[in-house]
């Protein structure tokens, strides 16, 4: 996250973002089911200019022995960022922000899954970003939902995220790399829409108590529009024609 | 392959049965490649990038060109390099973790078809001699596996290079400093194409396919240039090729290696 | 899709009221939830989900298909295509009273070595235990080996096995299908043979579409009158 940059026009005077769109709209997104030969299951998304490709392998053997749980099967997930993903190269070994992102999306995943069926066993969750254009981590938490139920993971419900935030003192949806560089807020929103419960939700920047409401409101609206896409997906590959 | 994944007994009887019969498992010819695809500026982002599938096998390069420090001894020369790297979610036996020998080994031998073939003109990409060079990045990420990763690296690598757009630097005030609207294509001078080769019994095959690299004795992976020489070569597994074999494969790799060039043009082309 | 029937994805409501959630479903408050990419089915008292998806979950006397992947002095291990490896102990082919003097285990199964195997034994906090030891059982030394989704096979067996019969009887093929989705296929020509697989990739791609049967049919050149 760089400094803010004043110059740029984040929202002109007729409400239209520095991409075109309006406050309330998402950049373009498309979600695939499957794709991959070797995974167990897979999910491929574009989020704008973000291209993520996640692969899922599980319940399986866990190794070594001792990282297992005896009375539950453990989740593990990988976010990495390939080395041409991003501006200036990125070197492959693993970064602090991958690491944490990782981790917040595991738990971001935690309470859809249901892993008490299959004690002993992991269930894994790779995380490719191919090519990044801000918020790769709800991209990615939105594809991983989708590759999990895929490979036939049972959760209680599916996990849509997208990110909101703050630009010229206005609360938008699915803040872009620009927005979050040089605008007021961006905060990621991870919603699972049967259950109704915000599982990934995250703070960068400086909102009042109602902004910080309002905020939550608006990326809690935006996961229910992922949400119609990840189950279009997933009806594309499965149901054929004959979805309801 | 990350560790090993046995393939059932069945499967090996068979390819080799009917590598008797001059037959393969796909009812390919002992000298023909998988069908490949090329998809040019797959990641419109980098300064190049290319996709490929070599039947079922995918992976995917991007370049990055951004400038760097040149080598210590090596002042009148920009930098290039080339890694790979096998995805998890590739196959299931692949481990995260520290690059394993196998995966070393792919690396290196398809940066090395590249180096040696003098494929980038490393000469064109100073910007001030001793202080500041051209760094030309191709990673190259294994996305599905299928049997010969060699090829279907090289294959990508060498695409997203031959498409690849520069931008321009000057130093202003000792300072590196881009010029706005000043690309151009990545100067190359020849198209390196590799070509592996699997043993299984006494018969060499083209392009093993997933199935076949699990019942392989030996393998040795060709590199050829635009002119018809060989550039670089790797042979592995734990058997031996006889004189006669190491001769043929020569041979076989030129000459296959130059219909594949001819799709790698063709993809090229298409993209402009 | 009559009513009792629904396409639905994890979190999807099946529907409210006094059912039993049986598989792939969950009960959350009042609500009965898939948990699974499937077709929800809703019988008197109970709920459902037939998934589309997903592993071999090993089931007590199911027939599978695995193959040896290690094996120690007193058993192998099997791959079942489940999250769970197949455990075959000596015993079920040496006998009772085997004890472990060589590596003898090398000489009867070996790494590679597919096998016809019943699920002997299976509760969640140990390995799938299987055997060998019955009539229509062991290893098996010819045919190709056809992987689909396990989620498959009931369609591929078809009501009363009438799918999997039909295409032996169009193909003259013998067909060992593994409830772990593995299915061994032999022929005595190849042209029977490569009908056949077609056949069973054909119903691995399309088990969710309405007239498979009639495709199948027509694939296989079946006349109306030999059925």
């Amino acid at each position: 996250m760089g400094g803010r940059d004043a110059t740029m026009v984040l929202l002109d005077e007729n409400g239209i973002r520095c991409d075109g769109r309006k406050v309330d709209e998402t950049r373009r997104i498309m979600i695939k089911a499957g794709g991959l030969k070797n995974a167990d299951g897979s999910a491929y998304i574009e989020f704008g200019d973000n291209k993520i490709l996640v692969g899922v392998f599980g319940p399986r053997d866990v190794h070594p022995k001792h990282m297992s749980d005896t009375d539950t099967g453990i989740l593990r997930v990988r976010y990495h960022m390939e080395p041409f993903s991003v501006g200036e190269r990125k070197r492959p070994a693993p970064s602090r922000r991958e690491i944490e992102i990782s981790k917040v999306i595991k738990e971001a995943l935690e309470p859809a899954v249901m892993l008490e069926k299959f004690p002993r066993t992991a269930v894994d969750v790779f995380i490719e970003v191919l090519q990044a254009d801000g918020g790769t981590r709800c991209a990615a938490l939105t594809a991983a939902s989708v590759a999990l139920a895929d490979a036939g993971i049972p959760m209680r419900d599916m996990v849509a995220a997208v990110a909101s935030g703050k630009v010229a003192d206005t609360i938008i949806l699915d803040v872009n790399n620009e927005e979050d560089q040089a605008g007021q807020a961006d905060m990621p929103v991870g919603y699972m829409p049967s259950l109704e419960k915000i599982t990934l939700l995250q703070i960068d920047g400086v909102l009042t108590p109602e902004e910080y409401k309002k905020c939550v409101q608006v990326g809690v609206d935006g996961c229910k529009q992922v949400y119609e896409l990840q189950k279009k997906a997933l009806k594309d590959k499965y149901f054929g024609n004959g979805g309801d | 392959m990350g560790s090993v994944s046995v393939i059932d007994q069945l499967k090996k009887t068979q390819i080799l049965e009917l590598l008797e019969q001059g037959k393969r498992i796909d009812g390919r010819a002992l000298d023909e490649p998988r069908e490949i695809t090329i998809e040019i500026n797959a990641i419109p982002k980098a300064n190049g990038s290319a996709r490929v599938r070599l039947g079922d096998s995918e992976v995917l390069c991007g370049v990055k060109i951004q400038p760097d420090k040149p080598f210590p001894d090596m002042g009148d020369k920009g930098i290039f390099m080339c890694t790979a790297e096998l995805l998890p979610l590739s196959h299931s036996t692949v481990e995260t973790g520290p690059p394993q020998a196998p995966v070393i080994e792919l690396a290196r031998v398809v940066d090395r078809g590249i180096r040696e073939s003098h494929m980038v003109d490393v000469s064109q990409l100073v910007i001030e001699k001793d202080k500041s060079v051209v760094g030309v990045f191709a990673d190259i990420v294994v996305i599905d596996y299928d049997g010969n990763l060699f090829d279907a690296c090289s294959y990508s690598a060498t695409a997203a290079l031959l498409t690849s757009k520069t931008p321009k630097w000057t130093m202003v005030d000792d300072t590196i400093t881009l010029v706005d609207g000043e690309e151009s294509p990545l100067p190359t001078t020849t198209i390196p194409v590799s070509v592996t080769m699997g043993k299984i019994g006494n018969h060499i095959i083209v392009d093993p396919n997933g199935d076949e690299w699990d019942s392989m004795d030996a393998r040795i992976t060709i590199t050829s240039d635009s002119d018809g020489n060989i550039v670089a070569l790797q042979k592995g597994g734990s058997d031996g090729f006889t004189l006669e074999e190491i001769n043929q494969c020569g041979d076989t790799s030129v000459r296959v290696g130059a219909k594949i060039r001819e799709i790698i043009k063709a993809a090229q082309k298409g993209s402009q | 899709m009559d009513n009792k029937r629904k396409y639905v994805i994890p979190g999807d409501v099946v529907t409210t009221g006094p059912f039993r959630p049986e598989q792939n479903v969950t009960l959350e408050g009042e609500k009965i939830i898939s948990t699974a990419i499937g077709i929800s089915e809703i019988y008197e008292d109970s709920v459902r989900v037939i998934p589309l998806t997903g592993k071999y979950i090993p089931k007590i006397n199911d027939l599978v298909i695995g193959k040896v992947i290690s094996h120690t002095s007193l058993s192998w291990e099997l791959d079942i295509n489940s999250c769970y490896v197949g455990f075959l102990p000596a015993q079920d082919v040496f006998g009772r009273d085997f004890s472990a003097h060589a590596d003898e285990l090398a000489t009867k199964l070996k790494s590679g070595d597919l096998v016809a195997a019943r699920i002997a034994n299976f509760d969640r906090t140990r390995d799938p235990l299987v055997t060998i030891s019955d009539r229509d059982l062991g290893a098996i030394d010819s045919g190709d080996l056809v992987k689909i989704s396990p989620s498959k096979v009931p369609r591929l067996i078809g009501k009363r096995g009438s799918m999997i019969q039909m295409i032996e009887m169009a193909t003259n093929a013998a067909v060992t299908i593994g409830q772990n989705g593995w299915v061994v296929v032999s022929c005595e020509t190849p042209e029977g043979l490569l009908k056949a697989k077609k056949a069973i990739e054909m119903i691995n791609e399309k088990a969710h579409v309405a007239n498979l049967t009639d495709q199948v049919k027509e694939m296989l050149e079946i006349k109306d009158d030999e059925t």
